[in-house]
């Protein structure tokens, strides 16, 4: 398969500190690989090498066999979603969702037509006059997905972006995204520090830890590999005795 | 390119101008510019720093300073305290906005209207038999105390921090944290004591100390209610200026530039502290 | 228990109130000698004076001009400014400047500066007084917007920038969008900081620029009481229409 994104040897240093140490990775188009990594493990700072906002000291990105490194973020059309939903607070959530395509200069009526359609897809055509100070934290992260795949970019960089929610919303937010990784075809790299989300989200496999990419072959691979946790997780879940005191 | 040009003209239009300031201060008290001067010379310097004038204003401007925010920040926290709900909603709290609304020359010449010896209080105290004419009347203005002075800026302060502290209050949820502090078997007075004024002082201590060095360079309000011995740093510096007596220009330069490094290693300290406890 | 804090609450009201009240007494008062508690006379003749004593006249509309212009471009300009100096990597070093600025009383500055004004035929001129309160001001919208520009807006301009936004685009549909709301606090307390100045206008003036302030001041050394109080009460009209409007147009945290 040809591979839509690629990197090679990537490094950067914050002064003396290796926060990404040669780092390589390819992602085939319509596929999404999961990064399980714990907080300062170098994931923010990867996602936002990719997307162009931070500089890279060392290594090459390339997107359909396309040099990036020099690319402005405007050119890559490569998103980066936050934690937080970050939506534009001075507008309502069509606007937000159009945000793209007025940038785009598209006419008016093709830009109703989309962001309708999206609207419609994203459940949220009941919401489309509210601002984003009246929308729930699930909401708000579905109006920012819908700004991000209205543009169709190339490689959506997704940065533990359930992190905020409560348990339940997340769940449905996984389900939907796996609906529309399939349906829109997207390219993504899926970034978290929760193991099952990993695996539910993924369709290739990695870890990062202090700077360092571990890529698996497999789903298989990953889960027997005790650096990931899925093993330890498994064997709690094997040998959980629950000793009830009521029962005696 | 566009941040590089940006700071080109910050740079230009804040830091140039202080500096342009600071340089010419510096040059005139050094003996290096100005119609009597020939020469580099630390004369100046000596004579103003040997002289108690400088020592004498600048003691007296702290005083006035520091006289002032201790009133103030007692009767606002005060105000705070026993008027919180009226702060928030009916009159008062359109009227505590209304000192804000004066400039310094405005308040300073109300002040004299009010507590001069010819002004409104005296003839209250007068027509109610206790004094028989104006000259029993206290000297609360351009006085040695600086009363009317203290007066004026404690006056415009005081509404503003009380909203201050009121902004405090509410945003740092201090309520919560007096209902946790009674919970825990706090009275009203210890929950004040050891909950509510030490949270208050720290998150305002750095408006408190700006608004300190603001009132210490006051200029108008001495101006109108002070007098010429003790007198405040930069109405000196401006009189010494303005005698026409060539020999006091290089004075008042020594003293102005004395005041401006004073301010610039005052700010520096406090700008270290307060950033480095923020990073 | 509110009940009973009703009396204490009108008696600060009417203090806060009070200098207000006072000032616009005076304004219509005639003659008021000592011991009598108000003015013997009422009359509107000082305020009628406003029409033809030329220079009642002239002191507002120059202090109107000078100030309306200083607050506007000094604020406009700070916004940008500002944004420049929260992203630089030097941001302390830099604004450091602007608060040493915003600390040192005014008209120190303006005897620092006198020299320079007077070589460049500036002293005495609407124009020297004009780019005078314009330094002062122009600090005080860069401390004021510092904290605009902080982490949330940095990431909103990202976000602008992946989505294919150019910076002229971010700037116009999304960073000036929302300043828009600070950006009027700032005008009106820039216009306010030149309204109410006093010493770097006479200093750097030469008391031949005559804003409001001065007009009160001189009126005062003429013992001309009514005048001085009624060019303070004409000095009170905009912060009292600003306070009207919105509280926070006047009270701002420093």
């Amino acid at each position: 398969m040809e591979k839509l994104l690629i990197i090679k040897s990537l490094s950067k240093k914050f002064g003396v500190e290796n926060v990404l140490h040669e780092l390589d990775l390819s992602l085939a188009e319509g596929q999404v690989l999961s990064i399980l990594g714990r907080s300062g493990s170098g994931k923010t700072t990867l996602l936002k090498i990719i997307a162009g906002l931070e500089t890279l000291e060392q290594g090459q990105i390339f997107l359909n066999q396309e040099l990036l490194n020099t690319w402005p973020p405007q050119r890559r059309n490569i998103l980066y979603l936050y934690q937080e939903a970050l939506l534009f607070p001075h507008l309502n959530v069509v606007e937000n969702i159009a945000f793209g395509l007025r940038l785009r200069r598209m006419p008016s009526a093709e830009i109703e037509q989309k962001t309708a359609q999206m609207l419609e897809e994203l459940g949220l055509s009941e919401q489309a006059q509210k601002m984003p100070d009246e929308l729930s934290g699930g909401q708000r992260q579905r109006v920012a997905f819908g700004r991000a795949l209205i543009v169709n970019p190339r490689v959506l960089l997704l940065d533990e972006p359930f992190g905020a929610l409560d348990a339940q919303t997340r769940q449905q937010m996984q389900v939907l995204f796996k609906r529309l990784a399939q349906a829109h075809r997207i390219t993504a790299i899926f970034v978290t520090h929760d193991l099952k989300e990993a695996l539910l989200m993924g369709d290739e496999m990695a870890t990062l830890d202090h700077g360092q990419l571990t890529v698996y072959p497999t789903k298989t691979a990953f889960i027997e590999d005790a650096a990931t946790g899925v093993q330890a997780e498994l064997a709690f879940w094997k040998n959980l005795v629950i000793t009830d005191p009521t029962a005696h | 390119m566009f941040r590089r040009a940006s700071l080109l003209v910050y740079l230009l239009l804040c830091i140039v101008p202080l500096l342009l300031g600071l340089g010419y201060v510096l040059a005139y008290s050094f003996g290096l510019i100005g119609l009597l001067n020939h020469g580099f010379t630390t004369a100046h310097w000596r004579a103003v720093l040997l002289d108690k004038t400088f020592w004498q204003s600048l003691g007296y401007s702290l005083y006035i300073a520091l006289a002032c925010m201790s009133i103030v920040v007692v009767v606002s926290a005060a105000l705070l305290a026993g008027f919180r709900k009226n702060l928030t909603q009916g009159f008062l709290s359109a009227f505590i906005y209304l000192p804000l609304t004066l400039p310094a020359i405005v308040a300073a010449f109300v002040c004299f209207q009010l507590w001069s010896k010819s002004g409104l209080i005296s003839r209250m105290v007068y027509q109610v038999g206790w004094i028989a004419n104006l000259d029993q009347f206290p000297e609360w203005i351009n006085d040695a105390w600086g009363l009317g002075i203290i007066f004026t800026h404690t006056f415009m302060a005081t509404p503003f921090f009380t909203l201050l502290f009121l902004q405090v209050y509410e945003r740092e949820k201090i309520q919560r944290l007096e209902q946790l502090a009674f919970t825990l078997g706090a009275t009203p007075r210890q929950a004040w004591l050891k909950v509510t004024a030490p949270i208050l002082w720290r998150k305002s201590f750095f408006s408190i100390l700006l608004y300190l060095v603001f009132v210490m360079g006051a200029y108008e309000t001495p101006l109108l209610l002070g007098r010429q011995s003790p007198e405040m740093i930069a109405p000196l510096i401006i009189r010494k200026l303005q005698k026409f007596n060539l020999l006091d220009m290089p004075q008042a330069y020594v003293i102005s530039a004395a005041y401006l490094l004073l301010l610039m290693g005052f700010g520096g300290l406090v700008f270290s502290k307060i950033k480095t406890r923020m990073a | 228990m509110k009940k009973t804090l009703l009396f204490p609450a009108i008696l600060l009201a009417f203090i806060f109130g009070f200098p207000l009240l006072f000032l616009l007494l005076l304004s219509f008062g005639q003659q008021w000698p000592y011991p009598s508690i108000l003015p013997l006379h009422w009359s509107e003749e000082t305020w009628q004076k406003i029409a033809w004593e030329k220079r009642i006249g002239n002191g507002l509309g120059l202090s109107l001009l000078i100030s309306l212009s200083v607050g506007s471009i000094a604020s406009i300009l700070s916004l940008l400014l500002a944004k420049a100096v929260a992203y630089s990597p030097n941001q302390r070093w830099w604004l450091g400047g602007a608060y040493l600025l915003y600390l040192v009383s005014p008209v120190v500055l303006a005897a620092s500066w006198q020299f320079y004004f007077l070589r460049l035929g500036w002293a005495g001129q609407p124009l020297g007084v004009w780019l005078a309160q314009f330094f002062i001001t122009l600090p005080f919208g860069v401390i004021f917007f510092n904290s605009f520009w902080n982490e949330q807006q940095r990431s909103l301009e990202h976000l602008v920038a992946t989505l294919g936004g150019t910076p002229w685009q971010t700037f116009w549909r999304v960073s000036f969008p929302l300043a828009r709301g600070p950006l009027l606090i700032c005008f009106f307390q820039s216009f306010l900081i030149s309204w109410f100045e006093y010493g770097l206008t006479a200093l750097i003036g030469v008391g031949k620029v005559q804003t409001l302030p001065l007009m009160v001041y001189q009126f005062i050394g003429e013992a001309n009481i009514f005048y001085a109080a009624l060019a303070s009460c004409l000095l009170l009209i905009p912060p009292l229409l600003l306070l009207w409007f919105n509280r926070r147009f006047v009270f701002i945290e420093r």
